[in-house]
């Protein structure tokens, strides 16, 4: 069963992301519309799937790849969050192509039952950490796309390129603005995140906290990343080319801190 | 024979005095309209008058539609036939179906994809429909036109992109910043060009203006247009920082706004985008200020290359047009002669019935039938009248709807033009011949 929605998904995403570039090549809003509904469709699924794996598995989180699984979806919430307005729908083609890699991710790795977190671990607690922390990086994801989209319609201004009849960016203060509110959106639900973190192993688990794991040490960082940029953009009012670097530089972080970790380094984080 | 003419006058062939002699004032068109309704042989007729062209469209009886046109124009504003003809075209039948969609569409126009000449049109269509000077004919070819020329602009995308330079401004603010509305624009000089530009920033919702020039009295002037606030200058700019728009435009001899000026500018403002227009010759701005962060700088040749670059887009876009064009060209003609042939199968219909309800007359008489025969006998007759013109009428209607577009409207060797010449001579349907174009 697990295969047969996989490929319904990677289907999906895949054709939503052919379309999402078609809609920025062609600029005909009709393809847009068509690709913000399948990707609906993709999404209910998705839920679904997710909904019928936590019941028959008996947790939302308990493999590796559950949590890819888990990403991809919140991106994909993400987008229907951002594109219901008609005019965004541009940014369908920087996150839904994320969302397509993290479930072939998801799925390649499916197989790998070694990945499993121990059952004594599989409890409400983690589910809110873990979701939260990957709903955090989902809006890191958006910030990074729209960092983007910042970069190229700023590059096409200043060399005072022949400007597209259709032109799908949006305006620079909106990328810039919108940017701004995923990397916000992002930083408050990954404090969250980490405040659940450090409640469980204190309090429910009667661990001392550490400092020690290599997953939290990055994962600190990253937030340290993102909490630095906004502070700086409240004080000294850094905002473009600063906030668009600053979302690629932090995406780079969520991805090694998520991905890289695990592979190179030990950690009591199975992800 | 009628046809359908136009003689006619445009920026393409004719210089401005020239133009200007042949125009229509309000009151002239009142007594042009007059004239062409009381000529023998104008049957319909509509002036089209605006500043780049003057053009009289007419349905005519004879074959020398253009002719009476041109002698019109000529005897009317007094110009000597040879001028005339130097400077005016004409066209007949199905050139005129594709000049006035043409028009329309705004493919004839100056500046391809202009908004203003489908509202003359409908203008100049309302004008002739009030005077009573226009018929069938004219009628639906004006609507056709109108409602081609919505098509076009709808369809293609001839009229995006600005063509002006303040147009073009506008729309690359729009690209820089989200929304206009909460926006501060600076108007540094005076000039033609700067005012216009932030007369479309000001239409486009920019909530605050700021003119400033060397002279108090001259900025209080201009800043009176715009309700904005007038200031101001020496080497203090100051003022820069609540300016989200500049657009400078100062005869000053050196560079106004310099690097490291617009530096600390940009650093008080907390790096807010700042979009600086410098239409000046020589320029106020140097050129490295465009270098510093969230700042946005494009000169005159600039937005003079993207107003070459939108109009090279919109030719592109004509080609599109065309088609569309010519599509509904052979559209409208089918549609025409469908029209031709109604009359004909109308009278054909109106003698059937005639004869029928005659005879009909006289056998009811002599037969004594009880009702319900009788209403057996004239069911029976109409189904008789309907079934004898079902395939006549099919015939006829089925070669008008076929236009052959290497040929004119009015071809007298059209298939649906002999059909129809044969049936009137062959039933007598005289009445319909006035009444008919090809008569």
């Amino acid at each position: 069963m697990n295969s047969l929605f996989f490929y319904a998904l990677l289907l999906v995403y895949l054709v939503g992301c052919i379309l999402h570039i078609l809609f920025l090549t062609t600029g005909n809003r009709r393809i847009a519309k068509f690709a913000y509904w399948l990707t609906i469709g993709g999404f209910a699924l998705h839920s679904l799937f997710i909904l019928l794996r936590w019941r028959y598995v008996g947790h939302l989180m308990a493999y590796w790849y559950d949590s890819t699984s888990f990403l991809a979806w919140a991106i994909i919430l993400i987008y229907l969050c951002i594109a219901h307005r008609p005019r965004l729908r541009t940014i369908g083609v920087f996150v839904v192509p994320a969302a397509f890699i993290a479930t072939l991710v998801a799925y390649t790795l499916q197989t790998q039952e070694n990945t499993a977190i121990p059952t004594y671990l599989q409890n409400y607690w983690l589910i809110a950490h873990s979701a939260v922390i990957f709903l955090a990086y989902a809006a890191f994801v958006a910030a990074f796309g729209f960092g983007l989209m910042y970069l190229i319609e700023e590059k096409k201004i200043r060399q005072k390129q022949h400007m597209p009849i259709h032109n799908l960016l949006p305006a620079l203060g909106g990328s810039d603005e919108l940017g701004h509110k995923c990397i916000l959106v992002g930083v408050i639900l990954m404090t969250m995140g980490i405040l659940i973190g450090i409640l469980w192993t204190r309090y429910v688990q009667e661990v001392k906290w550490t400092w020690v794991d290599s997953k939290v040490i990055f994962t600190i960082a990253t937030w340290l990343i993102y909490v630095l940029q906004l502070s700086i953009r409240q004080v000294l009012g850094w905002r473009g080319r600063k906030t668009a670097y600053s979302a690629i530089i932090g995406f780079a972080a969520v991805l090694f801190t998520y991905v890289g970790v695990n592979l190179f380094l030990p950690s009591i984080h199975a992800f | 024979m009628n046809q359908i003419v136009v003689v006619g006058t445009s920026h393409h062939i004719a210089p401005l005095d020239f133009r200007e002699r042949l125009s229509f004032s309000e009151s002239e068109l009142t007594e042009a309209f007059q004239l062409l309704r009381e000529h023998p042989d104008v049957q319909e007729a509509t002036i089209l008058s605006t500043c780049n062209r003057v053009e009289v469209y007419a349905v005519t009886h004879g074959k020398n539609g253009c002719a009476t046109l041109s002698d019109f124009l000529s005897t009317y504003h007094q110009i000597e036939p040879q001028q005339l003809g130097k400077f005016t075209y004409s066209h007949q039948n199905l050139d005129v179906i594709r000049h006035i969609f043409e028009v329309t569409a705004s493919l004839d126009s100056m500046i391809v994809g202009e908004p203003q000449i489908l509202g003359q049109v409908k203008e100049a269509y309302t004008q002739s429909l009030a005077a009573g000077a226009t018929g069938d004919i004219l009628n639906r070819l004006l609507t056709k036109a109108i409602s081609v020329g919505k098509r076009v602009r709808t369809e293609t995308n001839i009229a995006a992109g600005a063509v002006s330079i303040s147009y073009a401004a506008v729309e690359l603010a729009k690209r820089i910043f989200q929304s206009l509305e909460d926006k501060t624009v600076a108007i540094i000089g005076a000039g033609e060009m700067s005012e216009l530009t932030a007369k479309h920033l000001v239409k486009n919702n920019v909530s605050q203006v700021i003119v400033a020039n060397r002279t108090y009295q001259r900025a209080v002037d201009i800043a009176k247009k715009f309700s904005g606030i007038p200031l101001t200058y020496d080497a203090d700019l100051s003022f820069l920082v609540e300016a989200d728009i500049v657009i400078s435009s100062t005869d000053a001899p050196h560079y106004l706004i310099h690097r490291h000026s617009l530096a600390e500018i940009m650093k008080k403002r907390k790096y807010r985008y700042m979009f600086l227009i410098d239409i000046a010759v020589p320029r106020d701005i140097d050129p490295e200020a465009s270098k510093v962060d969230n700042a946005f700088l494009y000169n005159i040749d600039d937005l003079e290359a993207v107003v070459v670059s939108n109009l090279k887009d919109r030719h592109q876009e004509a080609e599109i047009a065309e088609q569309i064009v010519t599509e509904e060209v052979a559209k409208f003609q089918s549609q025409l002669q469908v029209f031709e042939v109604n009359p004909t199968i109308k009278a054909l219909h109106q003698q059937f019935q005639q004869v029928a309800s005659k005879e009909l007359g006289i056998c009811l008489d002599k037969a004594q039938l009880t009702p319900k025969q009788q209403k057996m006998v004239e069911a029976m007759t109409q189904s008789i009248i309907k079934k004898l013109l079902h395939q006549p009428t099919k015939h006829l209607r089925g070669v008008a709807l076929n236009p052959d577009l290497t040929g004119a409207v009015n071809d007298s060797n059209d298939e649906h033009v002999k059909c129809v010449r044969a049936l009137q001579e062959l039933f007598d349907l005289e009445n319909t011949r006035d009444r008919n174009l090809r008569g």
